[in-house]
């Protein structure tokens, strides 16, 4: 049996539950137990609170390892925000004593200490490594016979010193092609959405990062684009109604890679409710299983 | 003629707990850090005890908190009181019935910068024209810390309850109808966890960076503003 913590973060349960929907589905038909982690905290989120203060962020994401290390799993993230917190607060933590020693005397009056026995793994990876995609191809009943377009988003480039910074974003594409979709190759995929970029300079992260990006991949006939970042999914779904404002058209489905594979295995759409989404992914599963 | 030690000694014995800090860096030079409710007191003791002239208030404006630096020449020394006050509160005892000669002074700080100088009995203007708006103080830094609204509201959230996010009503809804449970188990389901999860950001310094009050538990200022 394949074990771990799931981590499931804010934004997913809080604003886009389908894919915890969907990955919950996702985890019972390969035989993933997904062991919840009670009290957890944001991450916390990679950029603004690292920013505010390093010493505070790495404080908060060791409780978070030090959590799911008290029951002894490593921890597995289906964001790709927590994904980069976690690793990277993982991998100070093991790697430079100093901090270890100075986390852990913060974390102490607590009662707490992480000892930095466990790992940080991605959904993608755990499904690649874990169950193989053979065992994936063979749990898809329903192949899903469209052409998508993939946006790994720039934290799934993340990981361990010295990793190939394509082997995530290489699994996803790979679990995408396992549900029956045939990746179009559009040449923006490392390009980011623009959503950090919002708050400094909306037009710019609408027109110059996002439009590119949507156009570049209609052009290839995507008839969708696979994700796993939840706020890359609101950047693309909120981000094609504002870019009406500046006359540029778009309505591509975002959809994530757990939804993709669970309408693949045969969940019923209305399983999943799709209606979370901003985007038509509701209106192309029906069509889906219409085919 | 007295000296740096002496002065020190004669404070901390005087004023005991409302001294903070106390610390001479060089010759001729003090620095006591006190509490803003003994201003008065350690300005009383000063000019009692010692041959004192009174060389200027200075303010700064630390974005969260004012400080108010009350200069004095005594017996050959420069001994500075140094005094921070929330800038929600904006005020300070003025001590110009003690030493009249902080008059001006006084009233120029609150010209520029908009702290009340409780008790003044001339608090009127003193360099700017009597209608000049009261939000618009020249050298009045805006009420809060240094960070985009966005760092500051999400500052906020993840001190309150331990995530970005805010839970709506609609979204617990949506969630129990799709067989979710109500919340998903992060820290502000847990009362203990959420308690110890405070107590960390406010141990690690950060509550303090980003201006949170612990007891109101909110921020100090306004996100976008004064």
């Amino acid at each position: 049996m394949v074990k771990y913590v799931s981590f499931l973060g804010c934004m997913i349960p809080l604003r886009l539950p389908s894919i915890e929907i969907a990955a919950k589905k996702v985890f019972e038909k390969t035989g993933i137990e997904a062991v919840d982690l009670e009290g957890y905290t944001c991450c916390p989120e990679p950029v603004i609170s690292r920013l505010i203060d390093q010493k505070a962020w790495l404080a908060a994401a060791a409780r978070n390892l030090a959590m799911a290390e008290e029951k002894g799993l490593d921890l597995m993230t289906l964001c790709n925000g927590c994904y980069e917190t976690l690793i990277e607060a993982n991998e100070t933590l093991k790697h430079d004593p100093k901090m270890l020693k100075e986390t852990n005397q913060l974390l102490r009056e607590f009662g707490k200490q992480y000892k930095g026995t466990i790992d940080v793994k991605h959904a993608v990876e755990v499904l690649a490594e874990d169950i193989g995609f053979a065992k994936l191809k063979g749990l898809v009943k329903k192949p899903q016979k469209i052409k998508v377009a993939m946006h790994y988003g720039c934290h799934l480039y993340r990981g361990h010193e010295g990793e190939d910074m394509m082997r995530k974003p290489n699994m996803m594409k790979q679990i995408a092609q396992v549900t029956g979709a045939t990746v179009v190759d559009y040449g923006l995929e490392k390009l980011c959405c623009g959503y950090p970029g919002m708050q400094a300079d909306e037009e710019f992260s609408l027109k110059e990062r996002l439009a590119l990006k949507l156009k570049r991949m209609e052009d290839m006939g995507a008839e969708a684009v696979v994700l796993t970042c939840p706020a890359c999914t609101v950047q693309f779904e909120t981000g094609q109604v504002m870019l009406r404002r500046y006359g540029i058209r778009h309505n591509l489905p975002c959809i994530n890679i757990m939804e993709l594979l669970a309408l693949s295995f045969g969940v019923p759409s209305k399983e999943l409710s799709l209606d979370f989404h901003r985007s038509p992914v509701l209106q192309l599963a029906q069509k889906m299983e219409a085919i | 003629m007295v000296n740096e030690q002496e002065i020190i000694k004669d404070m901390k014995q005087t004023l005991a707990n409302d001294v903070f800090e106390a610390e001479s860096p060089k010759k001729h030079r003090v620095f006591l850090r006190i509490r803003p409710e003994a201003l008065r007191k350690a300005v009383k003791t000063l000019t009692q005890k010692y041959e004192t002239r009174l060389i200027t208030v200075s303010a700064v404006d630390h974005g969260l908190d004012l400080e108010f630096l009350h200069h004095f020449h005594v017996g050959g020394n420069v001994v500075t009181f140094r005094t921070v006050k929330p800038k929600e509160d904006n005020t300070i005892d003025s001590i110009v019935d003690i030493v009249p000669a902080a008059n001006f002074i006084e009233r120029e700080i609150s010209d520029l910068f908009g702290a009340k100088f409780t008790n003044h009995h001339q608090p009127q203007p003193l360099i700017l024209p009597a209608n000049w708006p009261n939000d618009k103080r020249p050298l009045r830094e805006p009420h809060g810390v240094d960070l985009p609204s966005q760092a500051k509201a999400s500052a906020e959230a993840l001190i309150s309850s331990g995530c970005v996010f805010s839970v709506s009503s609609f979204i617990e809804k949506k969630r129990v109808e799709a067989g979710l449970p109500r919340t998903p188990p992060l820290t502000f389901t847990d009362e203990k966890a959420m308690k110890e999860f405070q107590s960390l950001m406010e141990e690690s310094g950060f509550a303090e960076k980003v201006g949170y009050d612990m007891e109101k538990k909110r921020l100090r200022y306004k996100v976008g503003g004064e």
